[in-house]
């Protein structure tokens, strides 16, 4: 059977939801719960005026919202992105300039879509249209994967966008960009060889990215290397974090429970370090439980990947992986003093509604793309 | 296991890279977990000790900036509650930054573009809270503080702001702001060097003005105080206080906010009739070398400052060819013409050149010495007075006698009794930016590669033309000097400490520079010379005013520049004057200048200025300023 067949009619078949795989959505929905907890209880006791319980209710309105664009996403053949995929690119390329262009004063207020008093912002969303675009591209390469043509357009579509996030200004964003670049021509079977290459020019280039940083910026850049020379100031966030997840222990401090002595010190605000809350309250043992959910979803992905009916599928399947891999490994790196601190949520866990639905989203095509897949014998 | 590339698909799907990459996963989650271990169980106790060091921080506790009040003890320079909007950047995310700053723009009223660029000008942690707007109205201040939960990372509080009143107590400040100054937020540079002095990187400091000149009294000491900080680098609350801050010191300025309006409304009013565009009026007591009074126009508004600049504003300052940022009273230099005669006179009879009583032939056109035939320097009067001594030479403002005097004492005997005077140095007043001037001699001739001065800028150099330039507070301060007797004094901008409520509570003693090494018969003969510039010489009906003594001065009329079409060159006019109780008297309590800068009217503008400031000042019924349209009947020079 072709690509050519799916249609409408075979889109809404009973028969694809037998292959609904549970076990993505239980891990997506676990993270999430971590979410809202964890949100939850660093909000108890902050002393600021960040509510914990109107956070929370946010949140589950996004997760309400995310979930249903999840089965939304399910339900249609993914091959829609595919078909879509030059005006979707073109979509993302409006909105990032827009963003970026306008995106100030009277304009600056727009960008961001607000429904039921929820903000959305493009930049989060503009990952997973990406991960398509790039997933349709490589798709299309077929026996020519193996080129260097193929590195340098997939780099120049992504480079357009990457660098719209990087000015707006979203560095996080823009690293994600480039992490789902790598991730996804690594996977298509192009050239290591030029790959090499190309990261060597990308590591090369790296003085002049962090030269354009704001002063703030390149500060918590190199917090990292030596949080505690400057624990006052620039690395403050850092140095409290590595302190609360420090203090964790094996079981935490349990949720909510800490008090004026304990609370407060977790950097609520910038729920960036989200992690540390779930590593202070549930301790040794909660980190790695959560870590472990992250590591049976990313399997789950893989799985999925390895087993879509096309390469389309495929493509997006490691996009979404190389996605999650990469912000869970700069999220959780941050927090623990092993990577720059930088500004990239953990996907599911920090509070945000762009990222969350776009998530789901996400997620959403990767069901789609398991349940219209030939289920093969490993 | 089937083959999966089997027929339909279009990329080679390759188990290596796939199990590469799950591999490669589950390492990078697995040292996740590694560190994590390391962290909470290895290193865990190090880590729980720290958590509390960490969690307190010494705190600067901003002291009372010292108030400012004038000579009567009205408040020039006052503290008023305002609300001023901050950001901690790292409250801010990066993504949400424009929506926010839009937001809060709007609430102030303010453009998002002024408020981005502020917090991008700041330099220092992303923990401190950086000031973006000040004076914040309060209904603003509230709304912003109801939209908190939408505004992540802004912090609206009270804080102090400067406000400058002029003499009524309303908010005033180009009556006053080159004598007080304004505050403004620390620079980048400046911190290189303040940081250890105490000062933060969100602080104001005195840029010009009293304000920057007497800073350290002003700022008083930072006090400190212990604090715990919560995760977000926000206070949460003051655990004890160190040290208690102290008020800054409250000074009382010599000038008399009144006094200032009235030498100010005289200017104004001469500058406008005579169509001059920068001027200067400044009042002293010869005395002790108090400033009473100093106008410097156009002015700026010191209020503008103090409530955080704008760039449009700014730059509509610094675009102005008039400068009103400068004090040109002592920043700006200018010929001092005939004004100068003063200190070629003394050196004249200091030198033993002439004597009081030695006439001396004076001419419509004087031929200078070793020239050629012909080459002449003209008298401001074409016809010559005849024969002069010192007293009538002066009052008549003779030019060739002037010239004579000159060429006879020398050029560096000439420029050390201009030093001796207060010329060519600086006049110590304590207020930044005062410029020495530039003072004719070999020295100077040289170090413009010449071998010394030409005779005719020697005699040029006698009435203050050409190679001499000054600032107007110099020629102010050389007469008092004269009229006080012979005491060079430094002028006092600030008359001493007050309390809270402006009594003096600590005066500043009046300082002598120097006494004026020259024969008190010299003097003598210079201040009755002075008197006879108003009685018989051509500062006209000045004379007739009613005053409480016996008004001395002298007119000066300097050319500069460039030929005018009509062949001749603009000049500025100057008036200087002092009140003794009769001539020749060294108890002068008043000293005034005036100088209008390309005052092109025929008749002497400043000499109106003085008039008119005398009759306001002394409550005079008479107004015998001219027409003026009729200027013309005032004699020039």
């Amino acid at each position: 059977m072709g690509v050519a067949t799916a249609t409408l009619v075979e889109t809404f078949k009973a028969r694809d939801w037998r292959h609904f795989d549970v076990q993505l959505l239980l891990y997506v929905v676990l993270l999430i719960t971590v979410g809202v907890v964890m949100g939850y209880s660093a909000g108890f006791n902050d002393p600021g005026a960040g509510p914990g319980a109107s956070q929370t209710v946010k949140t589950l309105m996004w997760a309400a919202i995310g979930l249903t664009l999840f089965f939304v996403a399910s339900s249609v053949d993914y091959h829609w992105l595919q078909t879509l995929g030059a005006p979707i690119y073109v979509l993302v390329l409006g909105l990032l300039a827009i963003t970026m262009l306008i995106g100030t004063n009277l304009f600056g207020a727009q960008m961001s879509v607000t429904v039921a008093g929820l903000d959305f912002q493009f930049s989060e969303v503009s990952k997973v249209f990406m991960i398509a675009v790039l997933a349709a591209y490589l798709a299309s390469r077929r026996e020519r994967i193996g080129r260097l043509s193929t590195i340098l357009v997939a780099g120049a579509l992504m480079a357009v966008p990457t660098f719209l996030v990087f000015r707006q200004p979203d560095l996080g964003t823009a690293l994600v960009f480039v992490g789902i670049l790598i991730g996804m021509l690594f996977m298509s079977g192009a050239s290591l060889g030029w790959m090499g290459l190309m990261a060597a020019a990308v590591i090369g280039s790296a003085p002049v990215v962090v030269s354009m940083l704001h002063e703030y910026q390149r500060q918590r850049l190199f917090c990292f290397l030596d949080p505690y020379a400057d624990a006052q100031d620039a690395c403050f966030q850092l140095v409290q974090a590595l302190n609360a997840v420090g203090s964790g222990g094996w079981l935490g401090r349990g949720l909510t429970v800490g008090g004026e002595d304990q609370r407060g010190y977790i950097p609520v605000q910038s729920t960036d370090f989200i992690f540390t809350v779930v590593a202070e309250d549930l301790g040794f043992v909660g980190g790695i439980v959560v870590l472990s959910i992250f590591g049976l979803l990313l399997w789950r992905v893989l799985l999925i990947g390895w087993q879509a009916r096309d390469s389309f599928g495929m493509m997006i399947s490691v996009g979404l992986a190389s996605m999650l891999l990469f912000q869970l490994m700069v999220n959780v790196g941050m927090v623990i003093g092993v990577m720059p601190v930088t500004g990239i949520p953990l996907p599911f866990v920090t509070y945000g509604g762009s990222s969350l639905i776009s998530l789901m989203f996400g997620m959403g095509i990767l069901q789609s793309i398991r349940m219209r897949s030939h289920k093969p014998t490993l | 296991m089937a083959d999966l590339n089997d027929g339909r698909l279009d990329l080679r799907r390759s188990r290596g890279r796939f199990i590469a990459f799950g591999v490669v996963a589950a390492l990078l989650v697995l040292g996740l977990g590694g560190r994590l271990f390391q962290l909470q169980i290895v290193n865990g106790e190090v880590y729980t000790g720290r958590a509390v060091a960490d969690r307190t921080v010494e705190v600067a506790i901003p002291a009372p900036r010292g108030l400012v009040f004038d000579r009567s003890g009205s408040p020039v320079a006052v503290n008023t509650p305002s609300w001023t909007v901050r950001v901690r950047p790292a409250d801010l995310p990066d993504a949400d930054r424009r929506r926010v700053l839009a937001r809060v723009a709007e609430l102030t009223g303010t453009s998002g573009a002024r408020l981005r660029a502020r917090l991008e000008a700041f330099v220092g942690s992303p923990f401190d809270l950086v000031p973006i707007e000040r004076g914040v109205t309060r209904e603003a201040a509230l709304l912003i503080g109801e939209e908190s939960d939408d505004l992540p990372g802004i912090v609206v509080a009270v804080e102090p702001t400067r406000r400058y009143l002029d003499e009524t107590g309303a908010a005033g400040g180009a009556l006053l702001s080159h004598i007080v100054g304004y505050i403004g937020p620390v620079t980048r540079d400046d911190l290189l060097t303040l940081e250890d002095e105490g000062y933060l990187r969100d602080d104001l400091i005195g840029k010009a003005g009293v304000e920057a000149s007497f800073e350290e009294e002003l700022r008083g000491t930072y006090g400190s105080e212990l604090v715990q900080r919560d995760a977000s680098g926000r206070l949460v609350r003051v655990i004890e206080t160190i040290e208690e801050p102290q008020s800054g010191t409250n000074l009382m300025l010599t000038v008399d906010a009144e006094v200032q309006r009235l030498a100010e409304q005289s200017l104004i009013w001469g500058m406008d009739v005579a169509g001059v565009s920068q001027g200067v009026t400044a009042v002293m007591n010869p005395q002790t070398g108090e400033i009473l009074a100093m106008v410097s126009l156009p002015a700026y508004d010191n209020n503008k400052f103090a409530a955080g600049i704008t760039t449009e504003d700014f730059n509509i300052y610094l675009a102005d060819q008039n400068q009103p940022l400068r004090n040109h009273a002592i920043s700006d230099i200018y010929p001092p013409g005939s004004t100068y005669k003063l200190v070629t006179g003394i050196a004249a009879l200091e030198e033993g050149v002439t004597t009081a009583g030695r006439e001396w032939p004076t001419y419509g056109c004087y031929q200078i010495p070793g020239a050629p035939e012909g080459e002449c320097l003209f008298d401001w009067n074409r016809q010559g007075f005849g024969p002069l001594a010192m007293v009538d030479a002066f009052a008549k403002s003779s030019d060739t006698f002037f010239y004579q005097m000159a060429i006879q004492t020398g050029i560096d005997p000439l420029a050390a009794w201009a030093r001796e005077l207060g010329y060519g140095e600086l006049s110590g007043i304590r207020l930044p930016g005062e410029e020495p001037g530039i003072i004719a001699s070999t020295e100077w001739a040289r170090q413009q590669g010449r071998a010394g001065v030409f005779t005719g800028e020697l005699a040029q150099a006698g009435i203050g033309q050409n190679v001499i330039a000054v600032t107007p507070l110099q020629v102010l301060n050389s007469y008092a000097a004269v009229a006080n007797g012979g005491n060079l004094m430094r002028p006092m901008i600030v008359r001493g400490e007050t309390d809270a409520d402006g009594n003096l509570v600590r005066e500043y003693a009046p300082e002598l520079l120097h006494r004026i090494d020259a024969d008190p018969a010299t003097l003598q003969t210079m201040r009755i010379g002075a008197r006879e510039v108003i009685t018989s010489g051509h500062a006209y009906n000045i004379r007739d005013l009613d005053l409480p003594g016996a008004l001395s001065g002298k007119t000066g009329t300097a050319e500069f520049g460039e030929l005018t079409e009509a062949g001749t060159l603009p000049f500025h006019s100057w008036f200087v004057a002092y009140l003794p109780s009769a001539a020749g008297a060294t108890d002068a309590d008043l000293a005034i200048v005036s100088f209008n800068y390309s005052a092109v009217v025929p008749g002497n503008v400043s000499a109106e200025v003085v008039k008119y400031f005398l009759q306001l000042y002394y409550d005079l019924d008479q107004d015998l300023r001219l027409d003026p349209n009729d200027f013309s009947l005032v004699t020039a020079n």
